[in-house]
């Protein structure tokens, strides 16, 4: 049972989510499960086939490895026709000016006399996009608003 | 700013639709380099991500940029508009069951499978050759390229541009809906303004017509995302300062902007494709319902509009013809009558500008003017806009009682995927369309034409 460690954000046109971590792997699982509780009620989404997930770029910040991330998940959805409703970040590491992220993400394939898909998310945008350290609970926060 | 920022509205929209959020973007879009003239935002401006949704900005080719986020994720998103022999009285008491054929016949989009599989080979065709590779393969009328901007090709697309993730997103999605504000609608023509211009369209009052709202779907939508990330990249190698990152651009001149234009385009013949498909399916889906011939019911092309495009396109500067890249993201074409980019039908009356309303109210046709040449580079308004959040539609009202009030009150029969879905797209979440559509007229931008109501509504 995931933690549910994001919130929504009202924008006129579109949905954003605040998120939170204690570490900044646990922020981008935070991020996973809250851009797919936009699209579906994650409840209703068993957590029964596995894919490893290997991403990076080379002089990229945290933000953009976000965005990576992210579109990485929605590559899958489309193309699997799969949703996902456990993350788990394994590690994200800087290597030879490369910044990587590494994780194991869980979910079944779309059938939709179960599964009422709410919104489509087109991409994470770089609006507003923010993640910084939290000081006062020390762990990470940050935030991204989807075009949907 | 290097230019003023222009915003077409009436003081009620300026007061309760703008606020200063939205205002700071039309002011962003006005700092980027070579813009002329103004970052101009028509009348159903609101609040978007780097460009304002509305916005309009056109860039020197020698020294301006181009910017995905001035296009937005859903490239060549745009509407469609065919019309029918059909009145209302042929369709009284049988709307639900042709609203039923039509679900059975219109892929919504991700979890259904599209009815077009297509191999790379194919794909790499259809992005090239636009709806001349719809028609080819039996998806459409001859005549039908004749209705759409740009006669439904892009020239200059190249598939050497697009990654190999946006290839895979658009191999099953060609022919799909998509959901969000996105539908295919059965319309009534409701009131008629301008007669003779109506006529040229072969519309009158009383006469159905159906309106489809779709874009490039995930293909566009990872073309986008692809030259985003490229272009934060660019922007710092060609020392431009952005005021939001999602405006991130590069020299018209420069590799990287060939590439996304060459991208751009492929993206905008995958929508025109989408639109095609998607009224090839509408068109036998009525065949088989009144058992007569998509010819025989008059389902002829009105127009096809793109709403989210950059296009190099010749315009007066200063008394001189220049070309320029026009952004309109969330803003729709209006040439004007005599403009060689229309076709020969509308020459007289201007080109026919598509604007979708909210789904309990109503749709507009206008038609390009010489104002809108002088004024915003040939743009007008483009839809309602939003006026309520997604978040707030839905704590407003459920989509099953949204449903049930538009049958009630108005006889609208809604045909949705999702409910969640349904209850962000409540009539109330947008501006009247009305509003914005007169503005447009009273500044010149496009003139109203006639106005269709929804009658059957089919969402993604």
């Amino acid at each position: 049972m995931m933690i549910k460690k994001y919130k929504y954000i009202d924008h006129i046109s579109d949905t954003g989510i605040k998120f939170y971590g204690s570490t900044v792997a646990e922020l981008f699982e935070s991020a996973a499960g809250g851009m797919f509780s936009i699209i579906c009620d994650l409840r209703i989404v068993k957590p029964v086939e596995k894919k490893n997930i290997e991403i990076g770029g080379r002089n990229i910040d945290y933000e953009e490895l976000l965005i990576l991330w992210l579109e990485k998940l929605l590559y899958l959805y489309e193309v699997e026709n799969m949703l996902f409703s456990k993350f788990k970040v394994a590690k994200i590491k800087k290597m030879s000016g490369k910044l990587i992220l590494e994780a194991e993400i869980y979910g079944e394939k779309i059938d939709l006399s179960r599964h009422d898909i709410k919104a489509a998310i087109k991409a994470p945008t770089y609006h507003e996009l923010e993640i910084k350290e939290d000081e006062i609970k020390s762990g990470w926060k940050g935030k991204v608003v989807f075009d949907v | 700013m290097r230019v003023p920022g222009i915003i077409f509205a009436s003081k009620e929209l300026l007061d309760h639709a703008v606020n200063e959020k939205t205002i700071d973007q039309v002011i962003n879009v006005a700092t980027l380099p070579g813009i002329i003239k103004a970052s101009f935002a028509m009348p159903d401006i609101h609040y978007g991500y780097g460009f304002p949704i509305g916005g309009v900005a056109a860039f020197g080719e020698e020294d301006g940029v181009i910017s995905p986020g001035g296009v937005g994720f859903d490239i060549s998103c745009g509407v469609r508009i065919l019309r029918t022999d059909l009145g209302i009285e042929d369709i009284k008491g049988r709307l639900e069951d042709i609203m039923n054929v039509l679900v059975l016949s219109i892929p919504r989009g991700v979890g259904s499978k599209g009815k077009i599989q297509l191999s790379k080979n194919q794909l790499s065709q259809l992005i090239v050759e636009g709806v001349n590779w719809a028609i080819k393969n039996g998806y459409g009328w001859e005549e039908d390229r004749f209705f759409i901007e740009e006669r439904g090709k892009m020239e200059g697309a190249n598939p050497d541009f697009v990654s190999s993730y946006a290839m895979d997103r658009g191999l099953n999605q060609i022919g799909t809906l998509g959901s969000g504000n996105h539908f295919l609608e059965i319309q009534v023509v409701d009131e008629v303004y301008d007669t003779r211009a109506a006529e040229s369209m072969g519309l009158r009052k009383g006469q159905i017509t159906i309106m489809i709202h779709s874009g490039s779907r995930g293909f566009g939508h990872q073309v986008c995302s692809d030259y985003i990330k490229i272009m934060q990249q660019a922007s710092a190698k060609y020392g431009i300062k952005l005021p939001d990152r999602q405006l991130a651009c590069a020299p018209l001149n420069s590799p990287e902007s060939e590439r996304y234009y060459g991208a751009m385009l492929c993206a905008a013949n995958y929508a025109m494709v989408n639109r095609q498909c998607l009224a090839h399916w509408a068109r036998e889906a009525l065949e088989k319902y009144f058992k007569k011939s998509q010819e025989k019911l008059g389902l002829n092309m009105v127009y096809d509009v793109s709403h989210n495009m950059a296009k190099i396109e010749e315009h007066n500067i200063n008394g001189k013809m220049k070309r320029v890249c026009v952004h309109r993201k969330g803003a729709t074409r209006s040439y004007p009558p005599g403009h060689k980019d229309i076709p020969e039908q509308y020459k007289n009356i201007g080109q026919p500008v598509l604007i979708p309303g909210d789904m309990g109210r109503y749709s507009f046709i206008l038609v390009g003017t010489e104002e809108a040449m002088d004024e915003s580079f040939g743009s007008t308004c483009h839809g309602a806009g939003r006026l309520m959040s997604r978040t707030r539609a839905k704590k407003s009202i459920q989509g099953s009682e949204l449903k049930k009030q538009l049958f009630k009150d108005k006889g609208i029969i809604i045909k949705a995927g999702s409910m969640s879905g349904l209850a962000e797209e409540a009539p109330m979440a947008y501006k009247d369309a009305s509003l914005v559509v007169d503005i447009a007229h009273n500044a010149g931008l496009s003139k109203k034409t006639l106005r269709l109501r929804p009658l059957g509504v089919l969402k993604g």
